[in-house]
């Protein structure tokens, strides 16, 4: 059972050759890595699917696209996209950041929020060809599970969500507010966060873990 | 107190009841969780459906031709060629469980509005987007119905079906010298997960991959199988990560088929992701529902009568019964009680299961009506409930398995202050001069467990790995899992893996229920023991092994280690001991059989009681719900630490449904208007009130080894009929129709405040 489990179809059809990228997706999809991670492998794909260069043919062949020049969390990626992608789905399908999430698409969530030199805003609100030469961050340029940011690191601690989906964005609108002028209240964090919606409704940990961010940073 | 005779201190466990970080947290938390539409495979296009713009009526044509020639458009799939579909067959038992019937695009007919009528499939999702927005699509459109008037209106049987009952609940009520009646009612509410819903559909080989947004693969990969016409063993469902669900992830929706067939015509991968106005739509939703409840009470307050007949809508084509008399029976001792239901056919989308599905909507109104009752009698309202508590489950005549209810309302009467409370309407004050009202609701939730397999391996490496087909949907599943395999080994949670949401695992429950943690328990526990059992022999039984020469009932596994019974200086790693028998993993497999559906000697259910302060400035039309505190009574506790946030999660569900949530349709077209997060409205932190959460943690051993229920969805019962009795205690104002909106209370004395 353990064997059939770790099973992944493998690709068959002509012309679907084994990318580096797929090779690592569906490596990722299927097993372990024997890291001292607590979860099984499974999970660990976004690391894997890092490789944005390796669909650079592939999208050649796409008509209609556009090229760009986007700066992530430090790197400079020339990209070829959709006149009409966002900078969420750009971040998504194109460079594989899958960290930013996509809730509404109208701006209405906030789980897709990431820094645009240094303010935070909805990502699913921006037009990738309308912000090259901007300083993008996203929740992977925050920090890593071996290296979290403060707010990351606060938010395991809190248990700060449930299903983790808003969460990205809830932790880049609170790394952001950290640089912004708020009181020092619970309701000033409630107010500052209130784009971003939580359904799993884990509020007050939220309030918990930015509260003692905050209470870390002014010590 | 009879209450108390089977009351049980929880065992002590290193792990078990520990507030325990979830072993997911340091994914979660950095964007390397992988949910489903995270999902990128080489090859992939991208499909985006059509939806109907008519809720009811014929499609006379689709004009395909503009889109079909848009750069990058890849194919546009109609009734016409979207290949075979098939509907899922009866089935016996819990599987093959599906909401929406018809498969999508089966015939031209439209039943509600954002029904698929086409899909079009493209390179990329801007490509794909705008050519489903380039389908040119005409109608014969007929008039609507989307009412929200039910009881009273056609049903879609000849009267009313006959739910629970005992004595005579008419005579009763007709003769009780205090009676209450009135009807609540409540809205569809829609579940709104942040995570949309989707398919990444890989087809190949005559197989299919789908990683899907569910909260049950394996029922999932039976429902696909027989809509796609391919054996079970040909369809893989996988769901690592799962941006909640709330039920409207447990069955599939038309979504998925479609994704499948379009990955299947055109041999390559497909990423379907629903829009945010499609969650409302096509998803499913908890039903619009209006009840009618009747109580009859002595003078004293001892309840006579009990009478609920209910209403929910459901969709043209589908059977959904919201079951709102689910606690009605068992909250209260009253000996005539009789309780009536039906459905009305609407055109909108199926209904499905929300959180607390039937509970949750009955004990809205029922609380309500008993709060109602209490300013009749002039009684405080807690007195009144404890003055009703039943000794058996009157339903069925079965004692409960452990019932605190009582315990919750004192307990939670206490830290709320509750003894401070003056009743005269708009009596209270807060320092701001603010009108203060106080409200309280009991609940209840049913307890179960399914069945499920699983099982554990003791590797060479040193870590323990343990499987199941069911998921983590937030709950911290993957953790209570990792849990149960250190209280069993006594290794440390960071040396055992858990793989969770893949069919390929052993087939384990879905989430939904609040019964995945009671579920798992049992098999997950022998499946544990079964593989240290098969350690120990080995361990015994190597020739030039440690231990060789011992008996392995001599042995034990402790803390991680092999180990002459009590003898800690002799222990082995356990690593080891495969390491040098050459062997690279023992296993343990279980399975358990569930409670669901089968005969219990014990009615089970979890109970629980909100105290509710809201703030009420009638100068500036401002409610707020400023403070709630609950007790639950729920077993015990695995992991506190997720399930105390689970139950906050649940009152900030309640205030969304008794102060903002309502899928409001469209009479004349028939559709969801306020189809996004902006005119639907959610809680937001800032709508947060302050939590006070405290659990009795009385084990609840007749259930499970270790005494967990479960906390799911009992948090939500309860709070919404709370604060309608805080809001009429503020404002004189009985809102029996929700959410309780400004305007309902724009009648309300303006009382002076400061």
């Amino acid at each position: 059972m353990s064997k059939d489990e770790k099973e992944e179809p493998k690709p068959s059809a002509p012309g679907r050759g084994l990318s580096r990228r797929a090779f690592l997706t569906r490596a990722g999809a299927a097993t372990v890595a024997g890291t001292a991670a607590t979860l099984a492998g499974p999970m660990v794909i976004a690391e894997a699917q890092k490789a944005p260069e390796a669909a650079a043919a592939e999208e050649n062949s796409i008509p209609g696209l556009v090229p760009v020049t986007l700066q992530v969390n430090g790197k400079t990626h020339k990209l070829r996209v959709d006149p009409r992608a966002t900078v969420l789905d750009t971040l998504r399908e194109t460079l594989h950041l899958t960290g930013t999430k996509k809730g509404c698409d109208h701006g209405q969530c906030g789980a897709c929020t990431i820094h645009v030199n240094g303010r935070r805003v909805n990502s699913c609100l921006l037009l990738a060809t309308m912000q090259q030469g901007k300083a993008i961050t996203t929740i992977e340029g925050l920090g890593t599970p071996e290296a979290m940011h403060p707010v990351q690191a606060a938010f395991a601690e809190h248990d700060a969500f449930q299903c983790g989906y808003c969460t990205s964005g809830q932790m880049m609108s609170a790394a952001a507010m950290l640089h912004e002028p708020w009181g020092e209240r619970d309701e000033d964090v409630q107010e500052a966060l209130s784009g971003n919606i939580c359904r799993c409704g884990a509020y007050p940990n939220i309030i918990a873990a930015v509260q003692s961010c905050r209470r870390k940073a002014m010590a | 107190m009879e209450q108390d005779s089977n009351a049980q201190t929880a065992t002590p466990s290193k792990v078990i009841g520990v507030a325990t970080q979830r072993i997911d947290a340091p994914l979660k938390t950095t964007g390397t969780a992988v949910y489903t539409s995270d999902h990128h495979l080489p090859g992939m296009v991208y499909a985006w459906p059509v939806t109907a713009t008519i809720s009811r009526g014929t499609i006379l044509s689709v004009d395909a031709s503009e889109a079909q020639s848009m750069p990058g458009v890849l194919a546009v799939y109609t009734h016409k060629n979207i290949g075979p579909l098939y509907r899922t067959p009866p089935t016996v038992g819990f599987s093959m469980r599906q909401q929406e019937h018809r498969p999508p695009l089966e015939n031209l007919e439209v039943y509600y509005y954002g029904q698929y009528v086409a899909v079009a499939v493209a390179q990329t999702m801007e490509q794909a987007r705008a050519a489903a927005e380039a389908i040119k699509v005409t109608y014969q459109p007929e008039t609507p119905n989307v009412a929200t008037k039910l009881l009273g209106t056609p049903l879609t049987t000849p009267g009313m079906h006959p739910g629970s009952h005992r004595g005579d609940a008419a005579a009763a009520f007709a003769q009780a010298p205090v009676k209450h009646d009135a009807v609540y009612s409540s809205p569809a509410e829609t579940h709104n997960p942040i995570e949309l819903h989707a398919t990444v559909a890989d087809y190949r080989d005559g197989k299919y991959t789908l990683y899907e947004t569910s909260q049950a693969v394996v029922n999932h990969r039976d429902v696909m199988a027989a809509v796609l016409g391919v054996p079970p063993g040909n369809v893989r469902v996988i769901t690592r990560f799962l941006g909640s669900g709330f039920g409207g992830k447990l069955w599939p929706w038309p979504h998925s088929a479609l994704a499948a067939a379009c990955s299947h015509n055109l041999q390559r991968p497909v990423k379907l992701v629903i829009s945010r106005s499609m969650m409302f739509e096509s998803v499913g939703h908890r039903p619009a529902i209006e009840q009618q409840i009747q109580l009859g009470a002595e003078t004293n307050g001892k309840l006579t009568a009990i009478v609920q007949n209910y209403v929910n809508h459901t969709s043209m084509i589908d059977d959904y019964a919201e079951g709102c008399g689910e606690a009605t029976p068992l909250l209260y001792s009253c000996a005539n009680l009789k309780i009536t239901s039906g459905l009305a056919r609407r055109n909108v989308g199926t209904p499905t299961a929300m959180r607390g599905p039937g509970a949750v909507p009955g004990l809205w109104a029922l609380e309500s009506a008993m709060d109602e009752l209490a300013w009749q009698l002039k009684m405080d309202p807690v007195q009144l409930r404890l003055l009703n508590e039943p000794a058996v489950d009157e339903s069925n005549g079965k004692p409960f398995s452990s019932r605190h209810l009582k315990e919750c309302l004192t307990v939670g009467a206490e830290k709320f202050g509750w003894s401070q409370r003056k009743p005269a309407i708009g009596s209270m004050k807060n320092a701001q001069g603010a009108t203060l009202g106080w409200g309280v609701a009991a609940c209840s939730w049913g307890a179960m467990r399914s069945d499920a397999e699983t099982m554990v391996e003791l590797l060479a490496n040193g870590r323990a790995r343990v499987t199941c087909g069911t998921q983590d949907i937030g709950g911290g599943t993957y953790t209570i899992f990792a849990q149960l395999v250190s209280h069993e080994t006594g290794l440390p949670l960071n040396k055992i893996d858990v793989a969770l949401g893949d069919t390929k695992l052993p087939p384990g429950p879905v989430s939904g229920g609040s019964w995945t943690t009671a579920t798992v328990i049992p098999a997950v526990l022998q499946a544990t023991q079964n593989a240290v059992r098969s350690l120990l022999m080995l361990a015994a039984s190597s020739p030039d092994g440690y231990f060789a020469g011992s008996h392995a009932a001599d042995m034990e596994m402790s803390d991680g280690f092999v180990q002459p019974k009590g003898q800690p200086a002799k222990r082995v790693a356990f690593g080891e001991i495969l390491g040098r028998a050459n062997v690279k993993a023992v296993f343990g497999n279980a399975k358990s059989e569930g409670t669901l559906g089968r005969e219990t000697k014990y009615s089970f259910h979890s109970f629980g009681a909100h105290f509710v302060e809201i703030t009420w400035q009638p100068e500036i039309a401002r409610l707020r719900v400023s403070r709630v505190v609950t007790v639950i009574d729920a077993g015990r506790m695995i992991n506190p630490r997720p399930a105390r946030n689970q139950i906050e999660g649940a009152i900030v569900m309640g205030v969304g449904m008794a102060m903002l949530e309502d899928t409001q349709y469209d009479p004349r077209s028939g559709a969801p208007i306020n189809a996004n997060l902006a005119d639907y409205l959610l809680p937001v932190n800032a709508d947060c009130p302050k939590i006070d959460v405290t659990f009795l943690d009385y084990p609840d051993y007749h259930l499970d080894a270790l005494g967990a229920r479960g906390v799911g969805e009992i948090g939500l019962a309860g709070v919404a009929p709370a604060i309608a009795g805080a809001v009429y205690h503020a404002t004189g104002i009985r809102v029996r129709s929700l959410p309780i909106r400004i305007e309902d209370l724009l009648a309300a004395p303006q009382t002076a405040s400061a």
